[in-house]
């Protein structure tokens, strides 16, 4: 061979290999974590004189039927039984598409409302140190008192369901952008903006064509940021709303229950979603900003 | 009324200036009192002239590129460009600013950067590109349009800023310290292609640097500034054969000319 490797797989291997190193070693952990979590309750049915089915307390650790962190086989079954099939109404994968859905029209809400602020706190010191110190505040309510509320007052005027949650991941989101876009619309270069002056362009033409685009960057940080925070935010409001559906929703049925397995499945659909999210964001920066070097 | 032509270094009363600087001054508060960075200001600039404003930090040479371009105002004198106060003359377009680095916008290609001003003053949509490539030719990017700034040389995005402010066709190019950041070589380059665009072009061009030589080599006139108050300490006829070429600076009269403005850098340095 006599072509050079290109550097892509190079760089792909190098991104895998700590990933596999980190699972590796959360494997590793797992095993004993999990016997030695299991293993009281274990010991405390066999001296209460249950038939398990097993011998010692060790051997019991895998096969209890609520227990502090699941064995592989029950993991596997708990999988199987709320993932087949997976857009039934009380599968995770549906219920994570719902839940992902009011994440991203809550990110989606939270740009619009961000962008609106930004510009806003941009432009009039005034209104900055009118409004900041309350949008702050707005970001110390509990969200668990809030989602209720909300979703009573949305209610009287007859939004419910999938909306609602949307707003409320929205009302966590907003904050971070809305900071994250007033830095990036701060970020010209005072060249740049002298620039615009010596071509007589109008505030509306400096803010579309150098303060917009110079603050996209920033905009999909922030994004990040914001996407985890939302989804909380809309697990959170499924749970403390009356919801049909969403993972949020699954999680109170499941704790209600004391199904541990099935808990602890939704909270690696969760996971998974919030890695999915932000893979999301990413691959829209990418799209939105070809310009930049290290695509 | 007939046109005389004359030769750039003569003024006479029957072609106005472009630029009239008369008593020009310029004081910026700072903490606890004021600093003057331009006093007393006294230049008048013909049309077709090629100008430099040479001096130490703090003479004065930036502010009173930026009091020209409407991006400050005096606080003393009379400025007039082209026939106007300098916020008709940014409001009509009649100059192209050159800053010190580039300042392109990153996310725009190198033809959509020079496309920048034509977009903002609304010209005609078909006639944008077609201009725009103009002007990289006259730089000699053409072959660049696709790439972003940071796939460019520092050399070379000062070329793009230049197409830039070129454009738009103004009637005056304002530099400030275009290549005051790239090594000697390129700038050599740079210059001997400035000299050709001037040349081709027949714009006034004022031009903010503190390279002797590169003054001498440039210039029709040089402008000697010093500093702490900035003023003007005297003006230096550069009476170089055109068009310059490389030889020029091994003409004696480069070193001369080169000799006039150190001593009088020197002279308002005691």
């Amino acid at each position: 061979m006599t072509t050079a490797p290109t550097p892509r797989p190079a760089r792909r291997a190098s991104n895998v290999l700590p990933m596999l190193a980190v699972a590796l070693v959360a494997v590793l952990i797992y095993w004993p974590l999990m016997l030695w979590a299991n293993a009281g309750q274990a010991a405390r049915s066999l001296a209460s004189g249950a038939d398990l089915g097993c011998g010692t307390a060790l051997q019991c650790a895998t096969q209890l039927r609520n227990p502090v962190i699941p064995a592989p086989g029950q993991f596997a079954s708990g999988f199987q039984s709320l993932s087949v099939p997976p857009l039934a109404a009380t599968s995770a994968p549906y219920n994570a598409l719902v839940t992902g859905g009011e994440t991203l029209l809550g990110l989606a809400l939270a740009s619009l409302l961000g962008l609106i602020l930004a510009t806003l706190l941009v432009r009039s010191r005034s209104f900055e140190r009118a409004t900041l110190p309350w949008l702050v505040a707005s970001q110390t309510v509990p969200i668990v008192a809030l989602a209720p509320m909300l979703a009573v007052l949305l209610g009287q005027f007859g939004v419910q369901g999938f909306f609602p949650k949307a707003v409320i991941a929205a009302y966590i989101a907003f904050f971070p952008v809305a900071i994250g876009m007033v830095q990036g619309l701060r970020s010209p270069d005072p060249l740049q903006l002298d620039l615009m002056r010596t071509y007589r362009a109008s505030p509306a033409q400096t803010f579309g064509l150098l303060q917009i685009p110079a603050s996209l960057p920033y905009l999909f940080t922030s994004l990040k940021v914001a996407a985890t925070a939302a989804l909380v935010g809309s697990i959170v409001a499924e749970i403390s709303t009356i919801s049909f559906s969403g993972l949020g929703k699954m999680l109170a049925e499941n704790s209600r229950a004391s199904d541990t397995v099935a808990l602890w499945v939704i909270m690696i659909y969760g996971a998974a979603l919030g890695i999915v999210l932000v893979a999301l964001i990413g691959l829209l920066e990418r799209l939105v900003t070809r310009w930049r070097p290290s695509a | 009324m007939t046109q005389v032509v004359l030769p750039p270094s003569s003024p006479t009363l029957m072609t106005p200036p472009i630029v009239s600087v008369r008593d020009l001054g310029m004081v910026f508060p700072v903490p606890g009192g004021q600093t003057v960075a331009l006093q007393d200001a006294n230049l008048q600039i013909m049309p077709g002239e090629f100008i430099s404003l040479i001096g130490p930090s703090g003479c004065g040479k930036t502010t009173l590129l930026r009091l020209m371009a409407d991006l400050i105002t005096p606080t003393s004198g009379e400025l007039t460009v082209n026939g106007g106060t300098p916020r008709s003359a940014r409001e009509n377009r009649a100059y192209g600013y050159v800053f010190q680095a580039p300042a392109l916008m990153e996310w725009r290609n190198v033809l959509s950067n020079v496309r920048l001003p034509l977009e903002v003053m609304n010209a005609p949509r078909d006639g944008r590109d077609s201009r725009a490539r103009e002007m990289l030719k006259l730089v000699g990017l053409e072959k660049f349009e696709r790439s972003y700034p940071w796939q460019l040389s520092g050399g070379m995005q000062q070329r793009v800023s230049i197409a830039r402010a070129l454009a738009f066709d103004p009637a005056i190019l304002l530099m400030d310290e275009p290549f005051g950041a790239l090594d000697e070589i390129t700038r050599e380059n740079l210059n001997l292609e400035l000299l050709r665009l001037w040349r081709e072009t027949g714009k006034t061009v004022v031009f903010v640097t503190h390279s002797i030589s590169e003054a001498v080599f440039l210039s029709t006139r040089v402008v000697v500034m010093t500093a702490r108050p900035g003023k003007i300490e005297g003006i230096v006829n550069i009476d170089l054969p055109q068009p310059r070429s490389d030889d020029s600076r091994e003409d004696p009269r480069f070193f001369e000319y080169a000799t006039q403005i150190r001593e009088l850098l020197r002279k308002g340095h005691s």
